[in-house]
């Protein structure tokens, strides 16, 4: 099906090349830190003149501008580095490769304001952010390691799950609901030690962008936002090596050329060592715990010749606990990517990949009757084709995707005096295959649209057999399917539009729409996620879920974008949404789906961004007013009630002063409104205890968050090619007890009474870090 | 999890995890009707016990429910009419047979409360004993129930443990899901209080109590195992367990096979 719209959509674009290209010729190339030879994401290529056109590098530093015959000053920008200007004589297609120099004097950066783009204000696309990797490095985080997922969770729009929590909420979304792809690979579970760390080694990451809403028709899968991070592709014209020191982890990056300016390769490896700290322990049964996560990045890139470059990336990470004698957990995403760029011509530009990723996690009980070994496994192999067509006006993008997974929901293996059966899950097999096209139009100065569409269709494979339940949740049928065929199919079609309409170069307002759907879920009935959560497919008891959002947004930026202001307001209607029945079983159920409840959600809100971006002192304040609401016939009398991630409020303010060339400080600070939970409205006695009666579904509120984090970076003295920097860290400044939870207990001073207990994670947490490069 | 969470936080640096009693904003419902009824396969005085809830920020005094008319029946005709003791307390000596299906039918002011309970077949409790466990360090004793599941059909336990005829606040429910046709023993971690739990002592007294119940059954005390000792904001979202009594009464009607048995921790 796929196959039909693409070849003709194909054939069409370079028919209409032939035509409309006369008198007008291309600009293209690659721009690329002098530096590394990394190319540069999203850099601007301007040209002067009347028509004032200009673009911006993609994600492999690519641009292609077609003008029509003439002379124009092209200037090449992008934050942080030196801007260049060429003359350059447009009568035929021209090569223009470029490299840009690092500004390392700070006051180079200040005055620039050419420097300054006002690509927020622009650009027809909405809701996106994009993490810039150097104020990363300055943003306290918990015990010093730099973290991207804790640093968009400082973003409007965007909530933590807390602390001990994995995953976080997009504009009401849920925790599996958002796409986490590392160079394009699925990353399933993003946290390390329970959500305290990200699997994201900021050392081998290049780019960071979270789309909220509007996300273009390339991306697909996830319905409420798209993480695309990028790997570093690493230095190709010397060797380098990076590396730090922390209090429980350790860093160390070597890059360098396989081939100077051609080829370069990057590997990136941390580890922690709390378990070294538990080793000391006197305690016999601590010093044979683990508890430890190790995580490797590795890149390497080929450029063949000018049209072609190769690239393979791979990501393996694990996490290890474990109590002697007790029980062992460990679980990690393994991903490899391998991309072909290829340039048709100098406007057609493809990326081929091929991507395999896994998430697998196993458990061991070592206890002598109930001793097992459980182990799960959700496996991807992913084929994508994209395609970029950069016309005068057009930046046209279109392609096609088909992902196969396979889930082994669980395998129970056991020893011969386990009084644990083992047991095999039978597996499921999904494919999934899109076709999308988007159009980036530059309509006039003042108008832009991005609009595309995308053809999403999954398919439900055999072996297997599929059950079809009552509503009691006792089976009514079942049918069993052959290897290969397709049991059940669902097409949906995702519209995606946004539109930006500027005012003057610093004003403009957009809007947008876009559809986005669903087939691989997380199950889990605890309200917190833990790396035993359960991945199912969408079959023929569950639907796709389906997610409609409309934002609308007004964008400013003052002082020649020295700041960026905006304000957004969405508006997002879910359909398919999963919960659970009460005493739900879902672990190794093989009628797993006998205990799922299907409603429906609705989440809506507004967003508040205040950001400097240059100057002494620099940094952002955001702010979220927002509700998140699930409504399922089954539970709170089919009324709808607040999603736990429902907070009123959120506050977020980040602060980073440069006061000399050595020092940097900086502070984030974060408030929100507690978690939507259920209290109990009453009480009883069962079997001689105090039981709880409950009335609304998360009426309550568990007490506000809030909590400051301080750091200071002092920069080693230059002495020549070694640099070294100390990162000094203090989590939770004020000390402040934040909930983890919260039990209902007997008054200790008067056990006929009740009292809510809370439990609180941190308190005040120093650190240190020392850095190295060289 | 949760405790591995907080061991992990204890562990990792010098930070403290740490409680303290909070005050939270909630509303007190007004009364429903409990209703606790049990038919045992032992001659006893069986009980169908009927209490209302009190508000949260009440006192733990629940009202006992008088005048209520409460009648059991069974699938092979039977029928027998329990009386109220003492307040809130209707009983009845009789016998359950396991395969015969109970029905509750309870009359309070005129509004009628119905159940139904299958009981099924007694799994012989074998023994109790005591095993000895390390868990973070500490060698922990544990009470223990012995028996064989059988293969050939689907069951569900629960257990009641006391120690020195202190009952234990944890609820012990099991299916064997898991586990059909094994030879079992089933761990039961004694609670002393909310807070923590220490295990047994040398001489201390333990006597386990064995129900073989039916699945709504197992249903109940499963959904209400999984919120006790979390609260909010941890583990599933609580909820009233689904109750096998009509009318929206909150609690139970089982009908279950009843052992009992008595040991010495060494």
């Amino acid at each position: 099906m796929p196959i039909k719209y693409y070849f003709p959509l194909f054939l069409l674009l370079f028919f209409f090349t032939s035509v409309s290209a006369q008198n007008k010729y291309t600009l293209s190339g690659t721009i690329r830190d002098a530096g590394t030879g990394e190319t540069l994401i999203g850099a601007t290529v301007k040209i002067s003149g009347s028509t004032g056109a200009g673009t911006l590098t993609n994600a492999y530093g690519y641009f292609a501008l077609t003008q029509a015959e003439g002379s124009y000053t092209v200037t090449i920008s992008y934050t942080g580095y030196v801007s260049i200007s060429k003359t350059i004589n447009l009568i035929k297609d021209i090569k223009l490769n470029e490299e840009l120099r690092t500004a390392n004097d700070l006051a180079e950066v200040t005055v620039s304001a050419n420097n300054r783009k006002n690509e927020n204000v622009k650009s027809a696309q909405m809701g996106l952010e994009r993490v810039d990797m150097k104020s990363l490095n300055s943003i306290p985080v918990l015990l010093g390691e730099k973290d991207i997922l804790k640093t968009i969770q400082l973003l409007p729009g965007v909530k933590s799950g807390g602390e001990g929590n994995t995953g976080f909420y997009v504009r009401g979304g849920a925790a599996d609901q958002n796409l986490i792809i590392l160079d394009e690979a699925v990353v399933y579970n993003s946290s390390h030690l329970l959500g305290f760390f990200s699997t994201f080694n900021a050392d081998a990451i290049k780019d960071v962008s979270l789309y909220k809403g509007g996300m273009p028709a390339q991306y697909g899968g996830r319905l409420s936002s798209v993480l695309d991070v990028k790997m570093d592709d690493g230095n190709n014209k010397e060797f380098k090596f990076q590396g730090g020191i922390g209090l429980i982890a350790s860093r160390l990056k070597a890059e360098g050329p396989i081939v100077k300016d051609k080829g370069s390769f990057m590997v990136s490896f941390r580890r922690t060592y709390i378990d070294l700290f538990l080793r000391a322990s006197p305690d016999s049964s601590i010093n044979g715990s683990t508890l430890n996560f190790y995580d490797i990045n590795a890149k390497a890139n080929y450029k063949i010749n000018d049209k072609n470059t190769i690239y393979i990336s791979g990501y393996f990470g694990k996490d290890n606990i474990g109590v002697k004698d007790l029980f062992e957990n460990n679980w990690g995403n393994v991903t490899t990517t391998i991309r072909l760029n290829h340039i048709f011509s100098d406007r057609l530009f493809s990326n081929t990949s091929l991507i395999y990723n896994n998430y697998n996690y196993t458990v061991r009980l070592l206890n002598d009757v109930t001793n097992f070994k459980a182990t799960s496994l959700v496996r991807d192999f992913n084929f994508k084709e994209d395609f970029q067509y950069f016309s005068n006006k057009h930046t046209l993008r279109f392609g096609l995707n088909a992902t196969h997974h396979r889930i082994s929901p669980i395998d129970i293996t056991t020893s011969q005096e386990s009084q644990v059966n083992s047991l095999t899950q039978e597996k499921r097999y999904g494919l999934e295959t899109a076709a999308y096209v988007s159009d980036e139009w530059a309509v006039t100065d003042k108008l832009n649209f991005l609009y595309g569409v995308r053809l999403a269709a999954f398919s439900l494979l055999g072996p297997g057999s599929f059950s079809q339940y009552n509503t009691a949740g006792n089976i009514v049928s079942t049918e069993n399917v052959a290897r290969g065929k397709f049991y059940k199919n669902y097409f949906n079609l995702e519209p995606r539009f946004s539109v930006s309409y500027l005012f003057n170069e610093e004003n403009s307002v957009k809007a947008s729409y876009n559809r986005n759907t669903q087939n691989i879920h997380i199950l889990t009935n605890a309200t917190s996620s833990s790396p035993t959560d359960q991945y199912v497919l969408s079959s023929n008891n569950i639907k796709p879920e389906i997610a409609d959002q409309i934002a609308l947004g007004y964008f400013k930026n003052l002082d020649e974008n020295n700041y960026e202001f905006s304000g957004e307001v969405y508006y997002k209607w879910l359909q398919n949404q999963i919960d659970y029945k009460n005493a739900a079983q879902l672990l190794a159920n093989s009628n797993v789906e006998s205990e799922l409840l299907y409603g429906s959600g609705r989440a809506y809100g507004l967003e508040l961004f205040f950001k400097k971006k240059f100057g002494k002192l620099n940094g952002w304040v955001g702010y979220t007013l927002s509700r998140t609401e699930r409504k399922f016939a089954e539970l709170n009398n089919g009324n709808y009630f607040p999603a736990r991630q429902d907070r009123t409020h959120d506050i977020s303010v980040v602060g980073i002063y440069n006061l000399n060339k050595r020092w940097t400080f900086s502070s984030s600070f974060i408030y929100s409104t507690g978690n939507a939970v259920t209290f109990p409205a009453g009480k009883y006695v069962i079997n001689n205890q105090t039981a709880y009666y409950y009335t609304e579904r998360n009426a309550g509120r568990m007490p506000y968050n809030m909590r400051l984090d301080l750091s200071a970076t002092l920069e080693g003295k230059n002495t020549g090619r070694f640099q070294s920097s100390w990162n000094f860290g203090v989590y939770n400044a004020l000390a402040r007890k934040n909930p983890y939870s919260i039990e209902f207990i007997n008054d200790p001073k008067d056990p006929s009474r009740t009292v809510a207990e809370q439990t609180s994670l941190f308190g005040l947490i120093p650190s240190v870090t020392w850095n190295f490069k060289f | 999890m949760k405790k591995l969470i907080i061991y992990f936080s204890i562990l990792s640096c010098c930070f403290i995890s740490c409680k303290k009693i909070i005050e939270v904003d909630t509303n007190n419902a007004e009364a429903q009707i409990v209703i606790e009824g049990k038919i045992t396969d032992k001659l006893a005085d069986q009980q169908i016990l009927i209490t209302k809830t009190v508000g949260y920020s009440d006192q733990n005094v629940f009202p006992k429910v008088s005048g209520a008319v409460v009648m059991v029946t069974d699938d092979k005709g039977s029928k027998y009419t329990f009386t109220e003791k003492s307040p809130g307390v209707y009983t009845q000596a009789m016998r359950g047979i396991p395969g015969n299906t109970y029905y509750l039918n309870v009359n309070v002011d005129g509004k009628v409360y119905t159940a139904s309970s299958k009981m099924p077949n007694n799994v012989k409790l074998d023994s109790i004993g005591v095993t000895l466990n390390s868990f973070f360090g500490n060698e922990r004793k544990i009470a223990a129930a012995y028996l064989v599941d059988p293969a050939n059909e689907t069951n569900y336990y629960h257990f009641n443990l006391y120690v020195n005829n202190l009952f234990s606040k944890r609820i012990y429910v099991s299916n064997d899901r898991l586990t059909n046709g094994n030879k079992l023993r089933t761990q039961l971690y004694y609670e002393e209080n909310d807070d923590d739990d220490k295990g047994l002592k040398t001489g201390d007294k333990i006597s386990i109590e064995m129900e073989c119940i039916d699945s709504n059954i197992f249903d109940y005390w499963y959904a209400l195992s999984q919120q006790s000792g979390r609260g909010p904001n941890q583990g599933t979202t609580p909820a009233n367990p689904t109750s096998n009594i009509s009318n929206n009464a909150l609690g139970y009607f089982s009908a279950h096979t009843f052992q009992k048995l008595n040991a010495t921790v060494p």
